[in-house]
């Protein structure tokens, strides 16, 4: 019972990573019709970010976080005018092989600039530990999650109170018809780019603590991002948070129960039965708000 | 008048880069290029394989590096362990990486777009974990040594050694060949025009008779074999094999050879397979710079090329055909 619940746990933290990340790549799809192989990568620099204001400039945790989402937020606006743009209408290949290409640049790039091996970045909330009956977790795991949840709040009420908000639910439904309305359509792009960058950030910044940041973070997390999308319904945002944490929880259970080494099976192994069984997602494509 | 003169140029081109491939090991002694050769013609196996998928069939798969594994392993251990024939693992390795194949279409039936190709790198993945994990069989990422070469062969006093790599290159050349006769055959054959059929508009296809599910299963069953084939030839070439070689980042190598080499066509992707080939270990002076340009080299071609650097015709004529975007 015991490992059960703190499997539970750690399945919760690392599912708020994933759906972090996860949102930007399904609002992304959504919106862009673009599957972004690139958006490990966004995460691996938002943590690189978070790792050079933390370790080195000494900045306070929560403002590097911040800080770190609006530096990749303005990189994912790049991205998109430079990147996105031009493969925009472009058969599927080509627009993956696209962003593969993209992801493969920015990577390579990164080890260049930082160098292969892994850096740890330390924060004080790692040593402050919260009592919850027979367990203790450090400050870290609850703020992961807390900050995943304000994020997500935020990001909710921004979609269905604002104007903007509004404007890309529409691109969503039907980019054609949302510039037949007035809509500027690439403002709405740039604008996706930006939160769904700043968010793989915020999930960069939040695990750099808790795991080593390294180059090749990205590519093993994105994979599992394409599970979360897949499993909540591409497109879905509800779904992609639902379904990173779902994915979160079956990895570390099964690191718990099973074996560590068939962790990594275990999303993937879910996600061709989503697509024999249900291959809309759980929340199905006929939800008429794709964002 | 015109199409006449291309015809006749490119069966002179074909003719005299046969004659060149041929006549290569006996001018040459250098053992980097010939190994680069056989490198090259092993990517022309997994790329044609995967042309037929992608490229006839028009079902774009990111698990190539997966069957490709298969072929490898599983020839490698017939091998090593029961100790089978090379000339028998081959055929095997190749069969195994179509059932497997098989496994893959199946799923695959249903899907299309991005919900396929997450689906193929699933499956990737899926491979590339039980080659880490099942360590009894495996030796998970410690790979396997010595996995022999294919030995030798003799005919009354004539000995034929195939761990030479001179020999070796004309193995693969005339495997080369064979798939390429095959390929050729295959595409022009009513399956091929199934093929084409289904890329083109599935809905179609499916209105004027083909059957989806059928010939869906022949594209990767026929793809996925030539895959295996590859992983046996690189298994008995190299000696070695670890997970390390069937990841996703060859399935993209392999897309990319085909992509950019021009899909649907076959001397493209060849034209893919030979040219990345040599051009990754040509860039090996850039060092640490490598693959930097070769990610950027790829955004870049991918939106200027969107449809490969060959088959000119093949393409406008596609291009053409192509529904409108509003």
């Amino acid at each position: 019972m015991n490992t059960f619940i703190s499997q539970l746990i750690n399945g919760v933290v690392l599912g708020s990573i994933y759906a972090l990340l996860s949102l930007g790549l399904t609002m992304i799809f959504g919106i862009l019709d673009i599957v972004n192989f690139a958006q490990g990568e966004l995460y691996m620099l938002g943590a690189y970010v978070g790792f050079f204001l933390i370790a080195v400039l000494h900045i306070n945790f929560l403002l590097a976080l911040v800080i770190s989402m609006i530096v990749m937020g303005v990189f994912g606006i790049l991205v998109e005018r430079f990147s996105f743009r031009p493969l925009m209408g472009k058969p599927h290949t080509s627009m993956i092989l696209g962003t593969v290409g993209l992801s493969i640049f920015l990577m390579n790039g990164a080890i260049l600039i930082f160098g292969a091996e892994p850096r740890r970045v330390g924060t004080p909330y790692s040593d402050i530990f919260v009592n919850l009956g027979p367990f203790s977790l450090s400050m870290q795991r609850v703020l992961v999650f807390a900050v995943t949840a304000a994020l997500i709040i935020l990001l909710t009420l921004f979609i269905q109170k604002t104007k903007m908000g509004k404007a890309m639910r529409a691109c969503a439904q039907d980019l054609t018809a949302a510039r037949i309305v007035g809509i500027d359509t690439n403002r709405i792009a740039m604008l996706t780019c930006f939160i769904g960058s700043a968010l793989a950030a915020a999930g960069g910044v939040l695990i750099a603590p808790l795991f080593l940041v390294s180059p090749v973070m990205g590519l093993k997390a994105c994979l599992k991002a394409f599970v979360v999308v897949i499993l909540g319904g591409l497109g879905n945002v509800p779904g992609a948070i639902v379904g990173g944490f779902i994915i979160g929880i079956a990895e570390n259970l099964t690191a718990g129960f099973i074996s560590s080494e068939v962790k990594d099976l275990i999303p993937f192994s879910i996600l061709i039965l989503i697509l024999l069984v249900k291959p809309e997602g759980l929340f199905g494509k006929y939800i008429p708000e794709k964002v | 008048m015109m199409k006449q003169k291309f015809k006749s140029a490119k069966t002179f081109l074909i003719a005299a880069s046969l004659i060149i491939a041929f006549v290569i090991p006996l001018i040459t002694e250098n053992e980097y290029y010939l190994h680069t050769l056989i490198i090259s013609g092993i990517y022309i196996l997994l790329v044609l394989g995967l042309n037929l998928i992608l490229g006839y069939a028009g079902q774009l798969s990111l698990g190539h590096a997966a069957f490709y594994g298969i072929g490898a392993y599983t020839s490698a251990l017939l091998m090593m362990k029961l100790h089978f024939s090379f000339w028998l693992a081959l055929p095997i390795g190749g069969i195994a990486a179509g059932i497997a194949g098989l496994m893959l279409g199946f799923p695959a039936l249903r899907l299309k777009g991005p919900y396929l190709v997450i689906c193929t790198i699933a499956f990737g993945e899926i491979a590339h974990q039980i080659f880490m994990n099942w360590e009894s069989l495996t030796r998970g990422p410690m790979g396997i040594p010595g996995v022999p070469s294919p030995g030798e062969f003799s005919i009354g006093n004539f000995v034929i050694d195939f761990s030479e790599k001179q020999v070796y290159y004309y193995l693969v050349f005339i495997i080369v060949i064979i798939a390429l006769l095959l390929n050729y055959f295959l595409v022009r054959s009513k399956t091929g025009r199934a093929f084409v059929a289904i890329r083109e508009d599935q809905t179609a296809a499916e209105v004027i008779g083909v059957n989806l599910t059928f010939y869906k299963l022949t594209a990767f069953l026929s793809g996925t074999f030539l895959a295996g084939i590859a992983g046996s030839l690189y298994a008995h070439y190299i000696g070695f094999i670890s997970p390390e070689s069937f990841t996703l980042g060859e399935s993209i190598n392999i897309l990319v050879m085909v992509i950019v080499g021009g899909m649907g066509t076959i001397i493209g992707p060849i034209f893919g397979a030979v040219g990345l080939t040599f051009l990754l270990e040509l860039m090996r002076a850039f060092a640490d710079y490598r693959m930097v340009i070769y990610g950027l080299v790829l955004m870049i071609l991918i939106v200027v090329l969107p449809e490969g650097t060959m088959g000119g015709i093949d393409i406008l004529r596609r291009n053409l055909k192509k529904p409108q975007k509003i």
